[in-house]
């Protein structure tokens, strides 16, 4: 009995020594493809009001790149795509409607300050970068993880969808890849130029300790934002956070994702409604390329889509005023707005199909035409007529009004 | 189709006047304007009809138009309450304040200044500068 009770300790022995055995192997194979050390993240304050600049040091394996990936962590915004880009494999054109609603408001990468030629050599290429391309060439994209989580929907367009306003059929949902890289789309959609997505702005030393000052720009998103320091897939530091801090009359859009002063529509609105009015147009023409030139971080269909409804009193009070006196003739008002009733469908659907680039384009010939029809109308040809034509429309105002009156 | 308007007849090629309309629709709601110096010019010229009949009813059709894009601008969530908020006050102010300064300045010159102010914005957004 008790020779037995003494193997025990043989026994366990024995075990111990097998198992520290295949323990050494696994740590053996684990050598061979050498796990990098996670990197550390510090930040140097952990508020900033509306912008400015956070200072963040850390130390991680020395000779490797350090990016950060920095996003905002409490607002997410819309972005959309509409690809109809010929296909390089099957030299289609596929038209699909690809729309999440979880981008981060903000999200942009940093990179050793090494890589700045790359980037410089990326914003050569104008407006047709690819920023898949450019996360690859910088070796950023083991970097990219917040937006490739992004739940994306996507739509087959077809012609018919787009002429009754629909945005198609809803497709099956992606997989992980296909959704990674279909975000990646989606943040250039979003995010426009290279300078809001990536910049070169981390020092790292030879003994793997880094510093970067992180820039974030005014406009922003208000919350919590958050950095991690990256060096591999699997090598990423805990998620330091910070907070961007906006006070009244700064406010945030939730919407258009970007916060500003909101005394500027104000004052711009009030000066182009009095010169719409002036000059007898609605507002709507002056003030969205107004808006679009002066701040360039609205997304243009937030732009129209808030304008549109903006308009649509002046001109329900007109159309009261002109009722008043019976000066509308309802038929043929009626007959015409219900022709320009599908088209007032069919259009905020287009607005949202085309890029920021083509809204400008399009808007811009069609300022030049507007422009075109105002200089015909300060012709001398066109102004003998128009006397005439206005002191008719004076005449027939009068007696309309005098008819109201009459009836009272 | 024929129409009566202060005691007199008037015929409308309603063909012409709802392409035109339609078009100018998907236009104008697609970038969010109203329409109305566009409409002028096309009930004017186009169809024929003089200023007096077209000065009211063509604010009506426009109007038809801009309430469904609003609509469906806000199904699509294009739209942002605060931004709202923002501009419709001072555009409804802006409406009260114009016409004192109406009386004042010769819309001819009003019209020349918006001339070149929308040349300068359209190159803008062509990117010329």
């Amino acid at each position: 009995m008790k020779k037995r009770t003494g193997m025990v300790p043989w026994l366990f022995a024995a075990m111990v020594v097998l198992f520290c055995g295949s323990a050494a192997i696994g740590a053996e194979a684990n050598a061979q493809a050498p796990a990098l050390a996670a990197p550390t993240l510090t930040l140097d304050k952990t508020e900033i009001n509306n912008g400015g600049t956070i200072k963040v040091s850390g130390q991680a394996p020395a000779g490797q790149p350090v990016f950060l990936e920095v996003w905002a962590a409490d607002h997410t915004v819309r972005a959309n795509r509409f690809d109809s880009e010929v296909d390089k494999d099957t030299g289609k054109r596929p038209y699909i409607f690809y729309i999440t609603e979880e981008m981060p408001a903000y999200y942009k990468t940093f990179v050793p300050k090494e890589l700045q030629p790359k980037i410089d050599a990326a914003k050569k290429e104008g407006k047709k970068w690819s920023y898949s391309a450019l996360l690859k060439d910088l070796g950023a994209d083991i970097a990219y993880s917040v937006p490739a989580k992004a739940r994306t929907e996507r739509y087959q367009s077809t012609l018919m969808a787009s002429v009754i306003g629909s945005r198609g059929d809803q497709l099956p949902a992606m997989d992980e890849k296909e959704n990674r890289k279909r975000s990646m789309q989606l943040v250039k959609a979003r995010f426009q130029s290279i300078d809001k997505v990536v910049a070169a702005a981390v020092d790292v030393k030879p003994d793997g300790s880094y510093t970067a000052d992180i820039k974030i720009r005014e406009g922003l998103a208000p919350g919590k934002y958050k950095i991690v320091a990256v060096v591999d897939k699997k090598a990423k530091s805990e998620a330091a956070t910070f907070e961007n801090k906006i006070a009244f009359p700064i406010v945030y859009l939730e919407n258009a994702g970007t916060s500003l002063n909101i005394f500027y529509p104000f004052v711009l609105s009030l000066c182009v409604a009095i010169f719409g009015v002036l000059m007898g147009a609605g507002g709507g023409f002056i003030m969205n390329p107004l808006l679009l030139a002066l701040f360039p971080a609205l997304p243009h269909t937030i732009v129209a889509g808030t304008v549109t409804p903006t308009v649509l009193f002046s001109q329900g009070s007109g159309i009261y005023n002109y009722s008043k006196i019976k000066f509308i003739n309802w038929k043929l008002g009626c007959g015409i707005g219900t022709a320009m009733l599908l088209g007032g469908f069919i259009g905020p659907k287009l607005t949202e199909m085309i890029t920021l680039d083509q809204f400008k384009f399009a808007f811009g010939w069609i300022l030049i035409i507007l422009a075109a029809l105002m200089l015909w109308q300060t012709m001398p040809g066109y102004l003998a007529r128009n006397k005439k034509e206005q002191s008719i429309l004076k005449e027939f105002k009068k007696r309309a009004e005098e008819a109201a009156k009459g009836k009272k | 189709m024929k129409i009566e308007f202060w005691g007199q007849e008037f015929h409308v090629n309603m063909v012409v006047g709802c392409i035109g309309g339609f078009l100018i629709a998907i236009m104008s709601s697609m970038f969010g304007f109203g329409g109305g110096p566009f409409m002028v010019p096309l009930m004017t010229v186009a169809l024929r009809l003089p200023m007096y009949l077209v000065v009211g009813s063509s604010l009506l059709a426009i109007f038809f138009n801009t309430s469904v894009s609003t609509m469906r601008h806000y199904q699509f969530g294009n739209f942002d309450l605060y931004f709202f908020l923002a501009m419709f006050p001072a555009a409804i102010l802006g409406g009260y304040i114009a016409p004192q300064i109406a009386k004042r300045v010769s819309p001819l010159v009003v019209k020349r200044i918006a001339c070149v102010g929308l040349i300068l914005l359209a190159l803008n957004l062509l990117g010329v500068y």
